[in-house]
C-alpha cells in the first residue's frame, strides 16, 4: 500500500521518435504542429499484399545503428554497430532494436536527473520497461531458418532468446546501468508504456524502491505492423500526415507506428534534497479491466471507473486530458464521452498526441507520458491534428436505448479539441491508455510549483 | 589443409565477433584460449563454432561440440578430424 507523504518525482526522460533527432527536436516539431508520419517503403515493397503503407517508423540508420548480418541465415540481424559509441557491444550482442532504443533512452532519462553511479547502481533503484512484442525480424527469420530452411538451430547462435524474451527490454536496461533493484516487464498491450511508468510510480510510492527507470518501447518491425493490417484497423486512403486524424468523422483506423519512450522517476523528498530539475510530480496511476469479456471494445463503464478511481487520489480536475486517441472509429467516440461524463463540458481541454505521430503501439503510453511532461514544461497543449469534422450527429450506440452516457453528438465538444498547439496555464494533466483486454490505464500530474 | 590456414581462417571469423578485443587477434596461436585469452563470452563460442563450420565447409557432430574445448587448438583439430571423416 501507499506509504502516506511519499510522493514520487519525474527528473528525467529520453527515447526514440520518428524522423526526430533528440528530444529537443520531437519537441519543437510536436509544438509546431508537425506530423512524424511517413510512406513506409518497408511496406509498399509488398504491394497489394499489405493494406495500409503510412507509419511513424524509424530505421536503424535515423538511431546511429548499423545492422550486422549473419552470414549463416539470412536476413538475420546478428547484431547491431552503434556508430555513435554510446552503448558497448556487449550490450548490443544481447539486444533487438527496441531494446537498444530503451538502453538509449535510459541513458538519457539517467543524465537528465543527474543520477550517480551509486544512486543508479544502488538496491533503491528499479527497472520497469516493457513493449507490445508482436514480432520482429530476429524471431522470424531464426524459425524461419530451422523451420522451413531445415538447418541446425545453432546457426542462430546465442542470442534469439536474450533479444527475443518478452523482458528483454528491462533486461538490457538493467545490465547496462547495473541497478541492483527489481527488473521487471509490465504487458498489457496498448497500455504498457504506462502501465511500466504506473507500476514503477507505485512501487516508490508503496517504499519499495527509491528510483526507477521506466517506460515503454516498440522497435520498429513489419511483423508487428502485418498483424494489425490483417485486422483491417489500420488507416487507410489519406496522405500520411493526415492518416492519423483522432475524432475526426472521415477516421477509419489508427496509424502503426513504432517508437520509445524512458523516465526517471525517484522519491519526491530524495529528488528535493540533492537539488534535482522536477519535470513533473505523479498525483496518481490506477487502472482497471472492463469486465465485459470483450477483448477489443471500449467500454464506457470501464472508463468511467478509470475515472472515479484516478480522480480519488487527488480530486484535482486536470487542465488537458492527453487522451489514448487513436484515430479507431469506436474508440474515439466512447472515450471523448467518457471525458466529458467524468469532466464536464468546459474548463480543459484535450490533447491527441497520435495525431502527430501514430500508435506506438507498448510504446504509446510513455511516449505520450513524455509529451504531457513537455506540455506542462511548455505550458503549451498539443494539438489533436486532423479532428476536422466532429460528428454532427449521434453515434448509433448512443441512440440504441441502453446508452447511459452524455446525448450530444461529438461535434457539441469541438471547443475541447484543439486543432493547433496553443499556449494556457497548465498545471494539471491526465493521460489515458488502453489495450486489447479491456485494459484502461490513467495517471495524474502536476507542475512542480 | 595446412593447420595456419585454418588460424588465419579462425582469426578472419573472430574479426566479425564484436564482444572480442580486436587488438588481442595480433597474437592468436594454437595455444590461445579464447575465454582466458581472448575474453570471448561464452555464448558466443557456439556462434564461432557455426561460422567454423561455414567457413571450413564441414558439418560438426553435436557431441564434438558439447566436448569442445576452449582453445585454438581444440577447434584446429575437431576441423581437421571432421574434414577426414568426411
Amino acid at each position: 500500500m501507499q506509504v502516506p507523504g511519499r510522493k514520487v518525482a519525474v527528473v528525467g526522460m529520453g527515447g526514440a521518435f520518428p524522423t526526430c533527432s533528440d528530444l529537443k527536436d520531437f519537441s519543437n516539431k510536436l509544438f509546431s504542429d508537425q506530423s512524424l508520419i511517413r510512406e513506409w517503403d518497408k511496406a509498399t515493397a509488398y504491394g497489394k499484399n499489405i493494406r495500409s503503407s503510412v507509419s511513424g517508423f524509424i530505421t536503424e540508420a535515423e538511431m546511429g545503428l548499423e545492422p550486422i548480418y549473419s552470414t549463416l541465415v539470412e536476413n538475420y540481424p546478428e547484431t547491431y554497430i552503434d556508430k555513435l559509441n554510446r552503448i558497448p557491444d556487449a550490450n548490443l550482442a544481447t539486444a533487438d532494436i527496441g531494446s537498444i532504443w530503451a538502453m538509449l533512452g535510459a541513458q538519457e532519462a539517467i543524465a537528465m536527473a543527474g543520477w550517480s553511479d551509486a544512486e543508479t547502481q544502488s538496491e533503491g533503484t528499479g527497472v520497469v520497461v516493457g513493449s507490445g512484442g508482436g514480432g520482429h525480424e530476429i524471431l522470424r527469420n531464426a524459425w524461419h531458418s530451422f523451420f522451413h530452411h531445415k538447418k541446425k538451430t545453432r546457426l542462430v547462435g546465442s542470442h534469439a532468446v536474450d533479444r527475443a524474451m518478452v523482458y528483454r527490454d528491462a533486461a538490457n536496461v538493467s545490465c547496462l546501468i547495473k541497478n541492483k533493484g527489481v527488473c521487471e516487464s509490465i504487458g498489457s498491450a496498448c497500455a504498457t508504456g504506462l502501465g511500466n511508468i504506473g507500476y514503477a510510480y507505485r512501487l516508490i510510492s508503496f517504499g519499495l524502491q527509491d528510483r526507477a527507470i521506466a517506460g515503454g518501447v516498440e522497435g520498429t518491425s513489419l511483423e508487428t505492423f502485418i498483424g494489425f493490417d490483417a485486422m483491417q484497423v489500420l488507416s487507410r486512403g489519406f496522405s500520411p500526415e493526415e492518416s492519423s486524424r483522432p475524432f475526426d468523422l472521415q477516421r477509419n483506423g489508427f496509424v502503426c507506428s513504432f517508437g520509445g519512450g524512458i523516465v526517471a522517476l525517484e522519491e519526491y523528498e530524495l529528488a528535493k534534497a540533492r537539488g534535482a530539475d522536477i519535470i513533473a510530480v505523479i498525483d496518481n496511476y490506477f487502472n482497471n479491466s472492463d469486465g465485459d469479456g470483450d477483448m477489443f471494445a471500449p467500454s464506457f463503464s470501464g472508463q468511467q471507473r478509470l475515472w472515479k478511481g484516478l480522480m480519488a487520489g487527488s480530486g484535482q480536475k486536470p487542465d488537458v486530458v492527453k487522451v489514448h486517441g487513436t484515430s479507431t472509429p469506436a474508440g474515439d467516440a466512447i472515450e471523448l464521452l467518457s471525458v466529458v461524463d467524468a469532466l464536464g463540458h468546459d474548463g480543459y481541454h484535450i490533447s491527441a498526441p497520435k495525431s502527430q505521430f501514430g500508435h506506438m503501439l507498448g510504446a504509446a503510453g510513455a511516449v505520450e507520458f513524455i509529451t504531457a511532461l513537455l506540455m506542462l514544461k511548455h505550458q503549451k497543449v498539443l494539438p489533436c491534428l486532423n479532428s476536422a469534422h466532429l460528428n454532427p450527429e449521434q453515434e448509433s450506440f448512443q441512440k440504441s436505448g441502453h446508452w447511459f452516457g452524455p446525448f450530444e453528438p461529438l461535434a457539441a465538444f469541438r471547443d475541447l479539441i484543439p486543432q493547433n498547439s496553443f499556449s494556457k496555464e497548465i498545471n494539471h494533466i491526465a493521460c489515458l491508455n488502453y489495450g486489447f483486454g479491456g485494459t484502461n490505464s490513467a495517471i495524474s500530474i502536476s507542475r512542480e510549483l | 589443409m595446412e593447420r595456419q590456414e585454418i588460424i588465419d581462417g579462425l582469426v578472419e571469423i573472430l574479426k566479425t565477433v564484436r564482444t572480442i578485443d580486436q587488438d588481442k587477434l595480433v597474437a592468436v596461436t594454437e595455444e590461445t584460449d579464447f575465454i582466458a585469452d581472448l575474453n570471448t563470452p561464452s555464448t558466443e563460442m557456439i556462434n564461432i563454432a557455426a561460422k567454423a563450420e561455414q567457413k571450413f565447409d564441414v558439418e560438426f557432430e553435436d557431441d564434438d561440440i558439447d566436448g569442445l574445448g576452449s582453445t585454438v587448438k581444440d577447434i584446429v583439430d575437431l576441423i581437421l578430424r571432421t574434414k577426414e571423416r568426411a
